[in-house]
């Protein structure tokens, strides 16, 4: 029988994964800032139905949702070194290649999904309240401000909600091109030490409380927003 | 450009079938481990999703820890459990194993929600009818209840499913010949190539999952989905 030594996670390996679960934060906060600006732009423009854009934005979309993000964080990140000038590459060099390449790829792959998002949330929105929104004389910022943001967070935030958490599990996809988050140092106590049972556990226990935190706060945002529209209504 | 050096004829039939008739891999081998996870996971999505909605307090209550518990973990942890874990306890799964059976238990808690918001939207007058019918729970449920239920959210579910199968990509961190797998060996051999070989790679998945949508959407047909659902129900 297997003995646990849990004393594992006190001492470097607990250093080791505190370190991976800083790095999966950073990840995850800074592609879920990147999917979130290229996001809602893709999903105004899916829903704008500009007629020159039409296709490019759907080849966008389908494209990034249709494909494995781990097959994208591979192709961004052998690609790039193709791709991109030299002097851009020595920059990248400095910030981490890796790190940003995997930024890159889920902050795509997830604008996707929060562009389709938007685009249908926007849609949700009856046609009477831009028209009434006119009639009244407002602006085109006033009736983006007063009539369309305030509707179109109460429809769209508990799905932008599950889509942080998706992201969150999707950086784990990271130590494919070798970022040391937080899985990447559950394997690497795996092989040095053999102690993979209780890293894994503690990986799993990070996440667990991380995107069940993120999932709570999400109910409960929820029922605030829902209770708002009925004293409105 | 290089690539006549990705297509030549050993790296497509390697794309295709891996190293057949040795071992199945390639796209092969991720259109199986797909379609048996699918059905899989969609039975015991069924099962946790009914039981959640339907059984009795106490298994309600471990259907939807089971449903949470699931939902709030990579998938890629789950593969490192099923495949890394069992050696400490003297027991080496394969890795087709370990990667279907992550697979499964992962996407069939999302299926489980899935099918209980589609219980949700079964009219009441339906399960009243089949009360009325003298029907038991049992035959409700599988009569009444699942099917109706299932085409709801047949929508929901191919959303799922095309998860899944771009879900079976992680199998390469085990080193599992599916099509991604096999694509980093052709990757590593080049080393001239790398946006050839992961377009490519980009491709394949691309078209499996159109292929995927528009299977599904013929499920969307009421008529076509009830002669399938007689079919497995006679």
């Amino acid at each position: 029988m297997y003995q646990f030594d849990w004393s594992i996670l006190w001492g470097e390996g607990g250093r080791l994964l505190i370190q991976g679960a800083l790095v999966t934060l950073e990840l995850a906060a800074l592609s879920l800032l990147l999917a979130l600006v290229l996001g809602f732009l893709f999903g105004v423009l899916r829903w704008s139905q500009f007629g020159p854009l039409r296709p490019f934005c759907w080849l966008y979309v389908e494209l990034l949702r249709n494909t494995p993000p781990l097959v994208q964080i591979l192709f961004w990140y052998f690609s790039a070194t193709v791709i991109l000038p030299p002097g851009i590459i020595m920059v990248l060099r400095d910030w981490g290649f890796q790190f940003v390449a995997v930024i890159f790829a889920l902050g795509l792959y997830h604008s996707g999904f929060v562009a389709e998002i938007v685009r249908g949330g926007l849609n949700a929105i009856p046609r009477g309240q831009y028209e009434a929104a006119e009639a009244v004389g407002f602006s085109f910022l006033q009736s983006v401000r007063y009539v369309l943001l305030p509707q179109l967070v109460r429809i769209i935030s508990p799905s932008l909600v599950n889509e942080s958490v998706s992201l969150i599990k999707n950086t784990s996809l990271a130590l494919a091109v070798g970022v040391a988050d937080v899985t990447y140092q559950a394997r690497y106590i795996d092989y040095s030490s053999f102690r993979g049972v209780e890293a894994l556990t503690a990986t799993t226990l990070f996440y667990l409380v991380v995107c069940a935190t993120i999932a709570g706060f999400g109910h409960l945002l929820q029922r605030r927003l829902s209770r708002h529209r009925r004293s409105a209504a | 450009m290089n690539w006549e050096l990705v297509f030549t004829e050993n790296n497509v039939r390697r794309l295709l079938i891996g190293d057949w008739p040795k071992s199945l891999g390639g796209v092969a081998l991720t259109i199986e481990l797909s379609l048996i996870g699918i059905v899989l996971a969609t039975l015991l999505g069924l099962l946790v999703g009914y039981l959640r909605f339907a059984g009795p307090r106490p298994v309600r209550w471990l259907a939807a820890g089971y449903v949470e518990l699931l939902r709030n973990i990579p998938l890629l942890v789950l593969i490192f459990w099923a495949y890394f874990a069992p050696p400490y306890f003297g027991w080496e799964p394969s890795k087709f194993a370990s990667v279907l059976v992550a697979i499964v238990l992962f996407n069939a808690a999302y299926l489980a929600e899935i099918v209980r918001g589609g219980l949700l939207s079964v009219p009441v007058g339906q399960v009243e009818a089949a009360r009325a019918m003298g029907m038991s729970s049992l035959q409700l449920a599988l009569y009444v209840q699942l099917p109706i239920a299932g085409f709801n959210s047949i929508p929901a579910m191919t959303g799922r499913f095309i998860t899944l199968l771009k879900g079976t990509s992680l199998a390469f961190l085990i080193g599992l010949a599916e099509v991604t797998e096999i694509g980093r060996q052709i990757n590593n051999r080049l080393l001239t190539a790398p946006v050839e070989v992961y377009a490519t790679l980009l491709a394949i998945y691309f078209i499996l999952n159109r292929g995927l949508s528009a299977a599904m959407r013929l499920l969307e047909d009421r008529r076509r989905f009830n002669r399938i659902v007689c079919f497995f129900a006679r």
